[in-house]
């Protein structure tokens, strides 16, 4: 399936609907010329538009440290986990109040993509189950994207 | 008597003796009180006070604490009350007092009455003296701290720069040879992917290379490096800077300049951190040899008093330190729910090499 033909923003509406997120976001690392900067694409639910200004770099952010592991990343209560005084260091968090939430990474051709972000305004809505279950249910695919880090290709 | 009759002078050096606040004691020759004033009854404790007034020589040393030598800080080698027959102008000594815990003193000591061998013993509180001197090294210290940090960022930041990023351009360069060599498909497309991770480390570098100290600073000067700043703030953090200047190219001296840096990120990143706003307003402008820098928010402001500051509270303080040594002037204004303000005003010499 081709990235132009997958209609991502539809796909994390659904994904918003079925889980009741409060915000579902899609962020796409960009080319060499743009410097591998990872944007925030696709957004549902937000409540503020401060994700357009972000063009983080790898490491920096929510979107940047999954990017960087390539490791699934999960918060049950944003202000305990990650410090109330160093929460600016996750724009997206604060932009848009989130408390509890889960990042996948995107993988294609065994590199990360992109960074597939979901989460509740509420302290400990999200829990580790409930996270699990949200990827079980996303399964290995997402588009022409896989949330695995796979050997073969 | 130097225009003072004897009965004038003795009434004045009664009133001297009473309301002093410097203590006065009186001793004899054996180290027993013959009198003190009120100040000095004031810093003894209830019952050291009976003792010594009892005539219980060696009482006062339960209230002294040692006086200050070449060798220590508080000790008792040689004491002063133990050779009635020198005088000693001027030493420091500690004494424990009722209700204020042990205190530095300055104390002279000195006979007053050769024939009767009396002596007599003042004491000044050297508190004060001690803080405002304690409080100018502190200040002396954090200068030094701030200059040490930021020369030590600039060589670091060089190294970055100068050695490993090259270092790894030329590999990289290498690397995109072998493209043009005859290899397998495979091969080449593992090959952009290592291009690909390769670039992104050289950015990194670089990246940590300007978050220490940024070249432009010392290239292009103060304009083009808030610039920047504010940019990569605001794809990294999201927050929008509206920069108002009126400067081109002007250069000022290289502390002047990095004196603005480094005040105005720590403000940005205040606002960024605490102040909860979308977006902040830098003006940076000279006018009548005085460059100026303003940083504001309409965000949630604090409250200047509070003894607690959110952070670590070196930041408000920082800043004021580093306008200090290039001899300007550091102002903060802030309501609660209203917003900051901060203004750095510095006089300035253009640099004309630029």
């Amino acid at each position: 399936m081709k990235e132009e033909l997958f209609n991502v923003q539809r796909e994390i509406e659904k994904i918003q609907n079925e889980f009741d997120f409060d915000y579902v976001g899609v962020a796409f690392v960009q080319s060499a010329d743009r410097r591998f900067e990872l944007r925030w694409k696709y957004v549902t639910g937000n409540q503020s538009d401060r994700h357009q200004r972000l063009a983080l770099q790898s490491g920096k952010g929510i979107a940047g440290l999954v990017f960087k592991t390539g490791k699934p990343m999960f918060i049950s209560n944003a202000d305990e986990e990650l410090g109330g005084e160093d929460l600016y260091n996750y724009p997206i968090v604060v932009a848009e109040g989130l408390k509890s939430f889960g990042a996948i990474p995107l993988y294609k051709y065994n590199r990360v993509r992109g960074v597939l972000l979901a989460g509740y305004r509420t302290d400990g809505r999200l829990k580790a189950e409930v996270f699990r279950e949200f990827q079980e249910w996303m399964g290995p695919q997402f588009g022409p994207f896989y949330s695995k880090e796979m050997v073969c290709e | 008597m130097n225009g003072i009759s004897g009965m004038q002078l003795s009434e004045l050096l009664m009133k001297l003796y009473g309301n002093s606040a410097e203590a006065i004691f009186f001793f004899d020759r054996d180290g027993n009180v013959l009198g003190m004033n009120d100040a000095a009854a004031d810093i003894l404790e209830e019952d050291v006070y009976r003792q010594l007034m009892a005539g219980q020589s060696g009482a006062i040393c339960q209230t002294c604490k040692g006086y200050m030598s070449a060798d220590e800080l508080q000790t008792c080698a040689s004491c002063y009350m133990s050779k009635p027959d020198e005088d000693i102008s001027s030493f420091q000594v500690y004494f424990d007092t009722k209700g204020k815990g042990i205190i530095p003193y300055s104390a002279s000591i000195q006979t007053i009455d050769q024939e009767n061998g009396i002596r007599a013993f003042l004491l000044r509180d050297m508190t004060h003296q001690f803080q405002t001197q304690e409080e100018l090294n502190q200040k002396r210290m954090m200068k030094r701290v701030i200059k040490a940090q930021e020369n030590e960022r600039k060589r670091l930041s060089r190294e970055l720069h100068d050695s490993v990023a090259q270092e790894m351009l030329s590999s990289l360069v290498d690397l995109r040879v072998l493209k043009y060599m005859n290899i397998s498909e495979e091969a080449l497309k593992k090959l952009q992917q290592t291009e690909g991770s390769l670039m992104r480390l050289l950015d990194d570098i670089r990246h940590l290379s300007v978050e220490l100290r940024p070249a432009t600073l010392d290239d292009l000067g103060l304009k083009a490096a808030f610039r920047t700043h504010f940019k990569w703030i605001e794809k990294n953090y999201g927050l929008a800077i509206h920069f108002d200047t009126d400067l081109e190219s002007e250069r000022y001296g290289g502390e002047v300049e990095t004196v603005f840096y480094r005040v105005c990120q720590e403000a940005v990143f205040n606002a960024l951190k605490y102040a909860d706003v979308e977006e902040i307003t830098v003006e940076l402008h000279e006018q009548d040899d005085t460059l100026q820098l303003f940083v504001k928010d309409e965000g949630k402001g604090f409250d200047l008093y509070e003894i607690e500051p959110k952070g670590t509270g070196l930041g408000l303080f920082g800043m004021k330190e580093r306008a200090e040594l290039v001899d300007g002037d550091f102002t903060v204004e802030s309501v609660v729910g209203k917003g900051t303000s901060i203004r750095l005003r510095v006089p300035v010499k253009r640099r004309d090499d630029a």
